[in-house]
């Protein structure tokens, strides 16, 4: 089932009067279940692209489908919702709130959807069993390494089930150990719950692990190959 | 309710920079608490003094008695308007004056003043000059007793015991004096009254002017002066109903009567707003400065809980938490550090006895006992609290303009 299409999406960025073009005419189409790599070397587009079909950005033309809906029709609002309830992000720096708990912030997309706190800490907490991280649920951020970080980072992302989670260099933080780890994880989650995985990247362990590879260059696709 | 927690627990991110932006909370709730309760108490106390010193909440004359104060401006049937008085509500009670300008002679000297005759035991349950007598005694029921300030007595050069005779024009123009004891000395306080009144019997008054039984002043006290102007509506609509003509009849409030008071009240609330204002102003502009950068310290925490799926509502209502917690934790602690401050003043007052000449000349005594109202509680703990949510409102602003992909990636 394809749940997401790039249609000659360009993006352009003017500074100073001069106009950068970080990707042009991108078409690409995802599929439900994908573990896509976007790989390239830097300012090749892939972050502009992940924030282009994650709705953080807007594009400068074309069109961005998502669930078959038209995400430059819908308002910041929707937009909001539609994150909210069907992406989940992980970042490079694991972007934790510090002043949570590593539960709390696991639970966090979850108050945002108004589920009961009782029910959310239940979620929370089994899906932190799920990638053995329980042991930290009381522990503040930044009293936990760097890959335990981002696996809790994980768990937020994927605790309110959605469709798509979108990562960002998600391994470059991390030593390889580390990274082997996350990916192990992230692999476990794409085949038990079908969550679509796309992530930017240019680390070749990720790369070597993924189904599709998407390759940008200046920011056009010059190679898409499912593996 | 995870909204407000969060909120708490990043005011405490920066613990020092949040405790300089609540101390100053502090030192203007407490500072703004005994400045209020000190006006209000000096307000009150000079509106009490007057009142219980001579003027009294309600007063009823013969019309045009007070612009002209002529002897023969008696209140018409004043048995009829007393009995109305008498049976009036939630009184402290009344009294029936006779007022008269006239002149005080001793061996030594003499003073014009205003002679007051009046019945002791009804003059007691409306004024406290009875209180106020620092040498000697008041009025009993004796004849040709008089008692006067000690301004007038050091002028006269009289003490306990001496005589003086009084002089004044009778309702038919003569010239009538008589000779009365000096039985008490006094001090009210209020430089005003303490120059002029000396209080008589009132059957001593009524004989010098040659006005039989007649009145000139019915003077009522209520345990409220700002319910007057209700006691006032009241006597109207009573005299209203025993078909009185109240074009003979003037009945003034304590408002009506000093109206410069009233004024100056004003102006002093007025003040107090200002300071407020003031106050207000201040905080405002120091949580401002902290919450801005506080947001601009969290854009990229901002960005991902932005790219995570927040509503911009709910981003707006953090800070404003955020602020509105630093706001009510100054505004309870100020509360708190002012109402410890307040309560031994409250009890022991403030010493002004270096300022005695010009308190008296505002009818105010030489200590000062702060008032806590409930519209000194109400403004402290409301308008800091309303401040600082008002002084959120800006870095919120801020923060929800902010682009989620750019504020994900700001270091």
């Amino acid at each position: 089932m394809e749940i997401l299409k790039v249609e000659n999406v360009t993006k352009e960025y003017s500074s100073n009067g001069v106009t950068v073009r970080a990707l042009f005419d991108i078409n690409l189409k995802f599929e439900q279940g994908e573990f896509t790599v976007i790989a390239g070397p830097s300012g090749s587009g892939k972050t502009t692209l992940l924030n282009i079909i994650g709705s953080l950005d807007k594009p400068t033309f074309g069109t961005v489908y998502f669930l078959g809906e038209d995400l430059s029709k819908k308002s910041k609002s929707e937009l909001s919702d539609m994150r909210l309830n069907k992406i989940g992000f992980i970042f490079q720096a694991y972007n934790l709130i510090p002043v949570l708990t590593n539960l709390e912030n696991v639970e966090f997309p979850l108050m945002l959807l108004g589920v009961s706190a009782k029910d959310r800490k239940e979620r929370a907490m089994k899906v932190m069993e799920e990638l053995n991280i329980a042991d930290l649920a009381n522990k503040r951020p930044n009293s936990v390494s760097g890959g335990q970080q981002q696996r809790v980072a994980v768990a937020r992302a994927i605790v309110h089930s959605p469709i798509l989670v979108l990562a960002d260099e998600p391994t470059a933080n991390l030593d390889s150990k580390s990274a082997s780890s996350l990916l192990d994880l992230m692999e476990k989650m794409n085949a038990e719950k079908n969550i679509t995985f796309i992530f930017s990247s240019h680390d070749k362990n990720v790369i070597d692990r993924a189904k599709r590879l998407i390759l940008l260059k200046d920011g056009m696709v010059v190679q898409d190959e499912i593996k | 309710m995870f909204i407000a927690k969060l909120a708490w627990r990043n005011i405490w991110r920066n613990k020092r920079r949040s405790l300089i932006v609540i101390f100053s909370i502090v030192v203007g709730v407490s500072s703004s608490l005994i400045n209020d309760s000190y006006g209000v108490g000096i307000m009150n106390q000079m509106v009490d003094n007057l009142i219980k010193s001579h003027d009294s909440n309600v007063q009823i004359h013969k019309s045009g008695f007070r612009e002209n104060k002529k002897v023969g401006d008696v209140i018409p049937n004043s048995t009829q308007i007393t009995s109305i008085v008498k049976q009036l509500e939630n009184i402290n009670g009344y009294t029936e004056r006779v007022i008269c300008f006239g002149l005080i002679s001793s061996a030594a000297n003499s003073s014009g003043v205003s002679i007051v005759g009046l019945k002791p035991e009804l003059e007691k349950n409306v004024t406290d000059i009875h209180k106020k007598i620092v040498d000697g005694r008041y009025l009993s029921f004796g004849r040709n007793e008089i008692v006067i300030s000690k301004k007038v007595a050091e002028k006269l050069e009289v003490e306990i015991g001496d005589k003086v005779v009084a002089v004044a024009s009778d309702i038919n123009g003569n010239v009538s004096s008589q000779m009365f004891r000096v039985v008490g000395i006094y001090r009210s306080g209020i430089a005003e009254y303490d120059n002029i009144n000396v209080y008589v019997p009132l059957l001593d008054a009524q004989e010098m002017l040659n006005i039989g039984d007649n009145i000139h002043e019915i003077a009522i006290s209520i345990p409220d002066y700002r319910k007057s102007s209700e006691l006032k509506n009241h006597i109207l609509a009573e005299f209203d109903k025993k078909n009185i003509d109240n074009q003979l009849y003037e009945v003034k409030t304590f408002q009506e009567i000093m109206p410069m008071m009233m004024a100056f009240l004003d102006v002093y609330h007025q003040w107090s707003y200002i300071i407020y204002l003031i106050i207000g102003i201040a905080v405002l502009f120091g949580v401002v400065n902290t919450m801005l950068m506080t947001v601009m310290e969290r854009i990229n925490e901002f960005g991902v809980i932005m790219s995570i799926g927040i509503r911009r509502g709910k981003l707006v209502r953090m800070i404003i938490y955020e602020s509105l917690f630093m706001g009510l934790i100054g505004t309870i602690t100020g509360f708190i550090v002012g109402l410890l401050i307040y309560y031994p003043m409250s009890i022991y007052g403030i010493d002004m006895s270096k300022f005695s000449e010009s308190m008296a000349s505002f009818g105010l005594p030489n200590l000062i006992y702060p008032e806590l109202n409930i519209n000194v509680v109400i403004n402290t703990l409301l308008i800091i609290p309303l401040v600082t949510m008002i002084a959120g409102i800006f870095p919120a602003i801020k923060a929800i303009r902010l682009q989620p992909s750019e504020a994900v990636r700001f270091v």
